[in-house]
C-alpha cells in the first residue's frame, strides 16, 4: 500500500541530499582554489600574534646599593589606520604635544588609505615620555566626552595608540658615565650595551628574550612563560668617591688648562676600582649625542682606552725591578758627575733640569727623578733581558683584563723586535718610548702597594641573577716582585715624598708616591712643549688601602707633574680618607695597638 | 499470563508509542544536559582565558609602574639631589682636619652589600651507579632484611662562598 504524501517526502529528502552534496562539493572546491590560500593566510591574522617578550635589563648598583642604571617606561606612539576617522585632530594633537613631530607628516600618515596587505600601523615616535602620553590620553578622553554630548563623529583621536616599553635610564646623569657605557635602546631588535660595563656585561644584563604566540582565541590562552629579568650588577665603584674624583678632575682641568685627564682610585689589595673619572664627561641619558662629545677617535674612557708615554711615574717599575733582582739596593749609589748618560756612545740622556746631581743613592735618584741614574740602572745593572722580563711580569704589552669594554693596549717593543733600538732600554727606564694606559700603570704599581701581588682590576663586585647573589672573587695576575721589595720601595717613596715636601702630602697620613712628566712625541720627535703630567701614590704607607693615579693631558699652567698633578693627588686623598673612613695614622696605629 | 499482556498491548497500542516518546525525550534531556554542561565549562574556560590575558596585562602594568617608581626613587636619591637637600638643611662638607674618629665595635665600612641571598649549591649523589651495585649480594640481602625501609640519602645542601 502506497503511503499518503509519499512523493512529497521523497522530494524533501532529495532536496536535503542535494544540499548536503553541494556543501561537501563546495568545501572541497574551496580547498583547491587559489583563493583558499589567501583565506588561510587571512585567518592566521585573526588567530593571534607572535610576540617577542624582552626581559627587563638588569639594574646596575654602586657598592652601597645606589642605582646607577635602571629602566623606566617609555611609550611607542603609533597610528592604527583601521580605527582612524579624524586625521586632522590626530595630527594637530600630536604635533602640539610631541616636539619632534610636525603636523604635515602626521596628517599624511593618518590619511593613508587603508589597503589590503598593507601596513596598517605606523610608528610615530619611540620612547615618548609618560607625561606626554598622559596629556594625549586626557585629550583623547575629553574628545570622547565632547562627541557623546554633541552626538558628533569629530573631533576624535581614535586610531592614535601607544604601547609601554622599558627604556634605559641613568638616574645619576653624567656620574660614572665613562665607566658605565650606555644602552642604545631606540631600536629594540638591535639594542645593545655600548662601551663600559653595559657592553662588557651585555649578555648578562639583557637576559633571554623569548618568542611567544598570543592567541586571540580565549580557549588557547596559556600563562606566559616565566621570563627572568636580566642579571643585576653591583659595582666596586663608590658613588661618593666617584663624585669626588669627577669634581676634582673638572677643577684640575680648569685651573691647569689641561686638555683632558683621568683620575683612578683603586684598592691595591683586591683590584677593586673605587672611582674612575675620565674626560670628556657625558650624559648617557642622551646617548645619541655621543658623536658630538667624542668626535673622531676620542676614546670613551681615557683611563682604559688611551695609551700614552707616562714619564717618570714609570721609574717606580724600573726601581722595583732593580731592587727585586738584587742588582741595586736603596743605599746603592750613582755618581751623576756630568748630568748626561751616553747610550752606546751615541745617544745622550739628560736629567729633567739638565743638571748634574753628584753622588746619589737610589732613594735620591727617585726623589730627584734623575733620568740619568735610572738609565744607568736599566742599561748597566738590569740590562735588556732582566729589564724586559720584569716589564712583562708587570703586565706591560698586555691588556689588564679589566671587565670593561674597549680596553686599549700597545704592544711592548722588545729587543727581539726589528723596531727596537738600544736607546729604548734607557728611555723606557724613565717612561719614554713606551706606551701604556692609565689602568696598566695602576695595575702594575698596585703590586708595589700590595706586597708584590698584582691583582686583576675589576669594577663588578657581585652579580645578582635569578634571585641569587654571586660575589666576584679577586684574581691575582702575577707576583712580579717579592713582598720585601714592595715594602722597601714603598718606604723609599714615602721618604722621597716627605723630603721633597711635595704638594701631594696630606697632613696626618704617610703616603708613598711618584711624580711623572712625560714628553709627548710628534712626527718630528719630542718637539712639543706640552707634556703629560701624572702622579701615582698610595697609602697609608704601612698598610696601603688605596692607590690614586692622576693624569692630566697637556696642562698649560706648568709642564711638570710635581706642580700640576701632585696637588690634585693631595686634594683627592684629603677627601678620600674621609670617605673611606681611614683615620690619621696616629689614631689608626693607636687603635691597632689597643 | 503472557497472552494477557499481549492482549493488553493489542488493546492499547498507544502504550508502545508513549514508551518510544519517553525514550526519545530521555535522550533529548541527556543531550541537552551534556550540551549545557559543555557550554558551561567552555564559557568558564573562555572567561579564565580572558582573565589570564587581563592578569598578564596587569602584571606588565605593575612591572612598568615598579620600574617607574624605582627610577623616581633613584633620581630623588641621586647624589646631586642629596647634596642639594643637605645644603638646604644647612649641612656642609666636612673639613678633613676637623674630623673626629670614633671606634665603633663591629662596624665595618667595607661590608659587602647583600641584595639577594647567596648562591646555594645542591649537590646530589651520582644517580648513575645505584648503591645496590656497589655492595655484595650478601650485604644487599642483609640490608633488605635488617633495614628494609632505609633509602640512600641523596641530597646534601651547602652554601657556596
Amino acid at each position: 500500500m502506497k503511503m499518503p504524501y509519499h512523493g512529497r517526502y521523497v522530494f524533501v529528502v532529495l532536496i536535503c541530499a542535494i544540499l548536503g552534496v553541494a556543501i561537501v562539493v563546495q568545501m572541497v572546491r574551496i580547498n583547491y582554489t587559489t583563493y583558499s590560500q589567501q583565506l588561510i593566510a587571512k585567518s592566521a591574522d585573526y588567530q593571534g600574534v607572535e610576540k617577542i617578550i624582552y626581559p627587563s635589563r638588569g639594574t646596575i648598583y654602586d657598592r652601597s646599593g645606589h642605582i646607577l642604571a635602571t629602566n623606566q617606561v617609555g611609550y611607542e606612539l603609533g597610528i592604527d589606520l583601521k580605527f582612524v576617522n579624524d586625521p586632522e585632530s590626530i595630527a594637530f594633537s600630536v604635533a602640539s604635544i610631541i616636539d619632534d613631530l610636525d603636523y604635515v607628516n602626521v596628517f599624511e600618515l593618518a590619511s593613508t588609505e587603508e589597503r589590503e596587505n598593507e601596513n596598517r600601523y605606523f610608528v610615530l615616535s619611540s620612547y615618548v615620555s609618560k607625561e606626554k602620553i598622559d596629556e594625549l590620553s586626557r585629550l583623547k578622553e575629553s574628545y570622547a566626552d565632547r562627541r557623546q554630548q554633541q552626538r558628533a563623529e569629530k573631533p576624535s583621536l581614535s586610531g592614535l595608540v601607544w604601547y609601554p616599553m622599558q627604556q634605559r635610564t641613568y638616574p645619576e646623569g653624567t656620574l660614572a658615565a665613562n665607566l658605565l657605557g650606555f644602552y642604545n635602546y631606540f631600536s629594540r631588535e638591535t639594542a645593545q650595551g655600548v662601551y663600559g660595563v653595559e657592553e662588557a656585561y651585555n649578555r648578562l644584563l639583557t637576559g633571554k628574550p623569548q618568542s611567544v604566540f598570543m592567541p586571540n582565541d580565549p580557549y588557547l590562552v596559556e600563562p606566559l612563560p616565566d621570563i627572568q629579568p636580566g642579571a643585576s650588577l653591583v659595582l666596586t665603584i663608590d658613588r661618593d668617591i666617584q663624585r669626588m674624583v669627577e669634581r676634582q678632575l673638572a677643577d684640575a682641568m680648569e685651573w691647569s688648562g689641561a686638555e683632558g685627564g683621568t683620575i683612578i682610585v683603586a684598592n691595591p689589595e683586591n683590584g677593586e676600582i673605587l672611582g674612575m673619572a675620565s674626560t670628556p664627561f657625558f650624559n648617557p641619558n642622551e646617548y645619541w649625542k655621543y658623536e658630538e662629545t667624542f668626535p673622531g677617535i676620542t676614546p670613551y674612557n681615557k683611563a682604559i682606552g688611551t695609551t700614552y708615554e707616562p714619564g717618570s711615574v714609570f721609574k717606580v717599575i724600573t726601581m722595583a725591578a732593580a731592587l727585586d733582582s738584587g742588582v741595586a739596593e736603596p743605599s746603592t749609589t750613582y755618581n751623576d758627575s756630568s748630568g748626561v748618560y751616553w747610550v752606546a756612545n751615541s745617544w745622550p740622556i739628560y736629567n729633567w733640569d739638565g743638571g748634574a746631581w753628584g753622588v746619589q743613592d737610589m732613594t735620591g735618584c727617585m726623589q730627584h727623578s734623575l733620568n740619568v741614574c735610572l738609565a744607568h740602572v736599566a742599561v748597566d745593572l738590569l740590562q735588556e733581558d732582566l729589564f724586559y722580563q720584569y716589564l712583562q711580569a708587570f703586565g706591560f704589552g698586555r691588556s689588564t683584563g679589566i671587565d670593561l669594554a674597549s680596553e686599549a693596549n700597545f704592544p711592548l717593543r722588545l729587543p727581539t723586535n726589528n723596531q727596537w733600538v738600544e736607546i729604548d732600554l734607557a728611555t723606557n727606564s724613565f717612561g719614554q718610548g713606551i706606551a701604556v694606559t692609565p689602568i696598566q700603570m695602576v695595575t702594575a704599581i698596585s703590586a708595589v702597594a700590595n706586597d708584590g701581588m698584582m691583582m686583576t682590576p675589576h669594577v663588578v663586585r657581585s652579580v645578582i641573577d635569578r634571585g641569587q647573589q654571586y660575589d666576584v672573587t679577586p684574581q691575582v695576575i702575577n707576583s712580579p716582585i717579592s713582598p720585601e721589595t714592595a715594602q722597601s720601595l714603598t718606604q723609599m717613596l714615602t721618604i722621597t715624598l716627605e723630603e721633597e715636601a711635595s704638594d701631594a702630602l696630606v697632613e696626618g697620613y704617610t703616603l708613598a708616591g711618584k711624580t711623572g712628566t712625560g714628553e709627548i712625541p710628534t712626527e718630528f720627535g719630542y718637539t712639543s712643549e706640552l707634556t703629560n703630567a701624572s702622579f701615582v701614590g698610595w697609602g697609608p704607607s704601612d698598610d696601603p688601602q688605596f692607590l690614586v693615579y692622576v693624569w692630566l693631558e697637556k696642562p698649560t699652567i706648568s709642564p711638570w707633574g710635581s706642580v700640576v698633578a701632585a696637588p690634585v693627588f693631595g686634594d683627592v686623598v684629603e677627601e678620600l680618607v674621609v670617605l673611606m673612613r681611614i683615620p690619621p695614622d696616629n689614631i689608626r696605629l693607636k687603635t691597632a695597638i689597643e | 499470563m503472557k497472552n494477557r499482556i499481549l492482549q493488553a498491548y493489542r488493546q492499547a497500542p498507544w502504550r508502545i508509542q508513549i514508551q518510544w516518546i519517553g525514550l526519545f525525550l530521555l535522550g533529548l534531556v541527556l543531550i541537552a544536559a551534556v550540551t549545557g554542561l559543555y557550554l558551561n565549562i567552555s564559557a568558564q574556560a573562555a572567561t579564565a582565558g580572558r582573565k589570564i590575558q587581563s592578569l598578564e596585562r596587569d602584571i606588565d602594568d605593575i612591572n612598568n609602574e615598579i620600574a617607574d617608581l624605582t627610577t623616581e626613587l633613584a633620581k630623588a636619591e641621586s647624589i646631586e639631589n642629596m647634596e642639594a637637600r643637605a645644603k638646604d638643611l644647612g649641612f656642609k662638607l666636612i673639613d678633613p682636619n676637623r674630623a673626629v674618629y670614633l671606634e665603633i665595635p663591629g662596624y665595618n665600612p667595607n661590608a659587602d652589600l647583600v641584595l639577594a641571598p647567596p648562591r646555594i649549591n645542591i649537590i646530589s649523589e651520582s644517580p648513575i651507579v645505584k648503591s645496590s651495585y656497589k655492595i655484595s649480594l650478601w650485604e644487599w640481602f642483609a640490608n633488605q632484611i635488617w633495614h628494609p625501609l632505609e633509602g640512600p640519602s641523596s641530597i646534601k645542601e651547602g652554601a657556596s662562598p
